[in-house]
């Protein structure tokens, strides 16, 4: 404007001389050329989609949160008892998840994509209140176990650090609720979030740790079982902390929080894919990391998070303790604010209570009293003395897995629904997974209780 | 009288008894306040499967035997004659509905039905906790559950079919009375197919006010959503600068659809404004603006623009703008100048001629603060040779300088 022969203002407008303006932007950027009513055209504000890398980067999201949330102190354990027990036998399953998982996390974000709506509120509309009030119970038990598991991940990483749990426990719950509540969540997330990046250490000390990687193949792909007891308890366990009604729950609300709507939904499994692959690689090399030292060394029980942590040892030899507990701490804060968080969402859905952070506990008393309750609930039960941390973080798996063929019913039921979800309805390939995902975990979880049955009638051992 | 729930556990009887379950309640009209049933759905055994019967051949509901007592089952037809109706419990039971009321969005958890002469009518929702429960235990309803009762007449149900408005199922489209700030809060709070069903639903000018108050994610996610003829009314209704929002933030095949179908008033004022690049004045100003010639009286001035004023949002500022090529920009009246002018003066006798101006590769921001310090409500937007491109209003300025989060929320009263 400074080059205006008239001062703006104290002569009158038509005496501005504006002809030195441009006659386009200076940074014209993209502009396109349309054909409107036989006329071409050239409009500058149409803002072209990021190609290459960028584009792919942008759709990343809810499947890697979800599915590094499967990755929490539950799931560490699991993976690294697996290890320590089993050696390289049981990553056959991990690979075989692998394709379940993907397939499962996939179908929850194209349900929400295609209905705008969560799991809960689509069982309720389709199956209705019963059916609703099961899948509901079954999320909330399932997540109650999760949340005293990561308040044990929590005080064990403490105890990682030399602090005692029995005040960074209930200082992390007062912390958490307080942030959640009070706003500035979305925030800390991200700290969390970087904090599980430290779990990028398991692949490089997989390979630090010289594993026979002849071995490792043949326990990636030639399946392999033994009728033992704790075999069996183990692979459920892996089903149930790999693939978890939460995740297909948050999968599919944050895919509808993000405004993922139906024409455009194409690209956007790749989300749930790279999730799926991603997280399952940081298990994998997990399973290898514990194998490859505890197993090999002769140390087949894990009692503790150290033991978990010698894992690191080749790789980071002293800092080992550190670096995990630094991740441990950062896996259980994020999902032991987004499980309580999730689950009062959930339940407030199917209820059709009023919902939301935003809201106060006079006007949405379930709402925060649920998540207030669930955060009390794994504070205090983590805090009981003498409870047997890694049996109840792998049990809670379990209980998991137990549960995840009912879950998976209601998704495979609604996804095959062609009023609901229109052109993204199941393809038959994906039926074909989907319902062999189905069997297998419900096979699965078939032997394992069968197992039990038979164990305590003495028939096995 | 009767809970919906407590309904479904009724049989069906006549005088030869009969074993029939009742399934469904349908209704065909949900325009009135308290719609009556029209037919019962009904499963019976001997007459294989489901049936229907209207329900002027129900001769009376007997809570204590817990029946449902008919004439005769002379009239019953097959499932497929019901059409739109919608089924009470299929439809109705457990879906999403707007408490207008109390202007949020809660569950049908059960239905509360009333006996008035022959008719049995919905007249309340009961959203409480206590009906689920009743539900799953199967008890029946006591006097102290009305507390928990909304009346339907404040109801709005959605079935979550964007297309389902314009196939001619019923509405009870009581929404239409709210504000559309109201209203968009409303589908904040929604799917998003839900939101667009709502949307499809208004009137056009009122879904185009409501579409442009809401917030940019949910414009796009909604608007892809509309049937295509009133999608284009919708946009022509709207504020060419939102108009041209939307646009330039859909698919580029479907934007040059809605370009090429548009009417060719409306569709030039928008691609006039998608000609500048995001981030500049031209995208946050509006063409849809009052202009008259310099020399007219005022007297004639009324009559010329009469008309004109009747469309534009923003009719604060009449800008004065030369007859002949460029078009040139001359000054400014205010409504209240206009008004309050004596009848032979001419417009160029009481226009201000001092005028800041704003040019439309500025940026946007120091635009916005630029107008915020004038404290007037809009700055004019000429070009290269003076003539008037747009204007700047102070909506779009203080969108431009608010914090993100405030954006949405910003007034939106000139636009």
């Amino acid at each position: 404007m400074s080059e205006n022969s008239a001062p703006q203002g104290l002569e009158p407008v038509e005496e501005l001389d504006l002809s030195s303006l441009p006659d386009r932007p200076s940074d014209s950027g993209d502009s396109l050329r349309l054909n409107i009513r036989g006329r071409s055209v050239t409009l500058r504000r149409f803002q072209r989609p990021p190609k290459g890398l960028l584009r792919w980067l942008l759709i990343l999201g809810p499947g890697l949160i979800a599915s590094s949330a499967g990755n929490d102190a539950g799931g560490i354990a699991t993976y690294c008892q697996t290890g320590a027990k089993f050696g390289y036998d049981l990553i056959w399953v991990m690979v075989l998840l692998t394709v379940s998982l993907a397939v499962v996390q996939e179908m929850g974000s194209r349900l929400g994509a295609a209905t705008g709506r969560g799991l809960l509120d689509l069982i309720r509309e389709r199956f209705g209140i019963n059916w609703s009030l099961l899948a509901m119970g079954i999320l909330f038990v399932a997540n109650s176990g999760l949340v005293v598991s990561e308040f044990l991940g929590i005080g064990a990483a403490a105890e990682l650090f030399g602090l005692s749990k029995w005040i960074v426990v209930p200082v992390a719950a007062v912390v958490l609720w307080y942030l959640v509540i009070f706003g500035s969540y979305a925030w800390v997330e991200k700290i969390f979030l970087v904090m599980t990046l430290v779990f990028f250490a398991y692949p490089v000390a997989a390979i630090l740790a010289g594993p026979d990687w002849g071995d490792v193949g043949r326990g990636a792909f030639i399946p392999t079982f033994r009728p033992e007891q704790e075999y069996i308890f183990l692979l459920v366990g892996l089903l149930g902390t790999t693939i978890t009604p939460f995740m297909q729950l948050f999968q599919q609300s944050s895919t509808v929080e993000r405004g993922v709507a139906r024409r455009h939904y194409g690209p956007e499994r790749v989300d749930a894919y790279a999730g799926a692959i991603f997280s399952n690689l940081i298990s994998i090399t997990m399973i290898i990391a514990t194998a490859a030292t505890l197993h090999e060394a002769g140390q087949t029980q894990i009692e503790s998070a150290a033991d978990a942590a010698k894992a690191l040892e080749p790789f980071v030899g002293n800092a080992a303790r550190t670096l995990f507990g630094v991740g441990l701490m950062g896996a259980s804060l994020l999902a032991g604010a987004v499980l309580p968080l999730a689950t009062a969402y959930a339940v407030s859905e199917v209820l059709g209570v009023p919902k939301g952070v935003s809201l106060d506990f006079r006007r949405a008393p379930i709402f925060f009293g649920l998540f207030t309750g669930m955060i009390l609930f794994g504070a205090v039960v983590s805090l009981i003395p003498n409870l047997p941390v890694i049996q109840w973080l792998v049990t809670v798996q379990v209980l998991n897995g137990t549960l995840l063929p009912i879950t998976l019913i209601f998704i495979l039921r609604l996804i095959n629904d062609e009023q609901l979800m229109g052109t993204l309805k199941n393809t038959r390939v994906y039926n074909i997974l989907g319902w062999g995902t189905f069997f297998l975990i419900t096979t699965a979880v078939v032997v394992m209780l069968g197992s039990q049955v038979l164990s305590m009638l003495g028939v096995i051992k | 009288m009767v809970m919906l729930s407590e309904l479904l556990h009724y049989r069906v009887t006549d005088a030869q008894g009969g074993n029939r379950k009742l399934i469904d309640l349908t209704i065909r009209q949900l325009d009135t306040d308290y719609p009556p049933v029209t037919h019962i759905i009904y499963h019976s055994t001997d007459q294989g499967g489901e049936r229907v019967l209207p329900w002027k051949t129900v001769k009376g509901i007997d809570p204590a035997a817990r029946q449902i007592e008919i004439e005769n089952n002379k009239q019953a037809k097959d499932i497929d004659t019901l059409g739109q109706a919608v089924r009470l419990r299929r439809d109705m039971l457990d879906a999403l509905i707007l408490d207008l009321q109390n202007r949020r969005t809660t569950r049908a958890n059960d239905l509360w039905l009333e006996q008035e002469d022959q008719e049995l009518r919905l007249t309340a929702v009961d959203t409480s906790g206590r009906a689920i429960l009743r539900r799953l235990v199967r008890s029946r309803s006591d006097s102290r559950d009305r507390r928990a009762l909304y009346d339907w007449k404040y109801i709005e149900f959605l079935r979550g079919d964007p297309r389902a408005v314009k196939a001619g199922a019923p509405y009870h489209s009581r929404i239409v009375h709210l504000p559309p700030g109201e209203i968009a809060h409303l589908t904040s709070t929604i799917p998003y197919l839900h939101a667009a069903e709502l949307l499809s639903l208004l009137p056009e000018h009122l879904a185009a006010d409501t579409l442009e108050v809401m917030s940019p994610e949910r414009q796009v996610q909604v608007f892809e959503e509309l049937e295509e003829t009133f999608a284009l009314q919708v946009l022509k209704d709207m504020a060419p600068d939102l108009a041209a929002d939307i646009v330039g933030r859909l698919d580029i095949k479907l934007a040059q659809n809605y370009l090429n179908r548009l009417p060719k008033a409306a569709g030039k004022q928008i691609i006039d404004l998608l000609k500048y690049p995001a981030n500049t004045v031209g995208s946050i100003m509006t063409n849809d603006v009052v202009t008259v010639p310099p020399q007219l009286k005022i007297e004639k001035a009324r009559s010329f623009l009469r008309e004109k004023l009747k469309e534009p949002d923003f009719v604060y500022f009449i800008y004065v703008v030369e007859d002949q090529p460029p078009h040139k920009l001359r000054g400014v009246l205010s409504l209240r100048q206009f008004l309050t002018a004596e009848d032979e003066q001419t417009v160029e006798e009481i226009m201000n001629p001092y005028l800041l101006a704003l040019t439309p590769f500025d940026s946007p921001t120091e635009a916005g603060y630029r107008l915020l310090n004038s404290q007037l409500a809009a700055l004019p937007v000429v070009g290269k040779e003076g003539q008037l491109l747009g204007t700047v209003t102070i909506d779009a300025a203080v969108s431009q300088v608010a914090p993100r989060s405030w954006r949405a929320q910003a007034p939106k009263v000139f636009s």
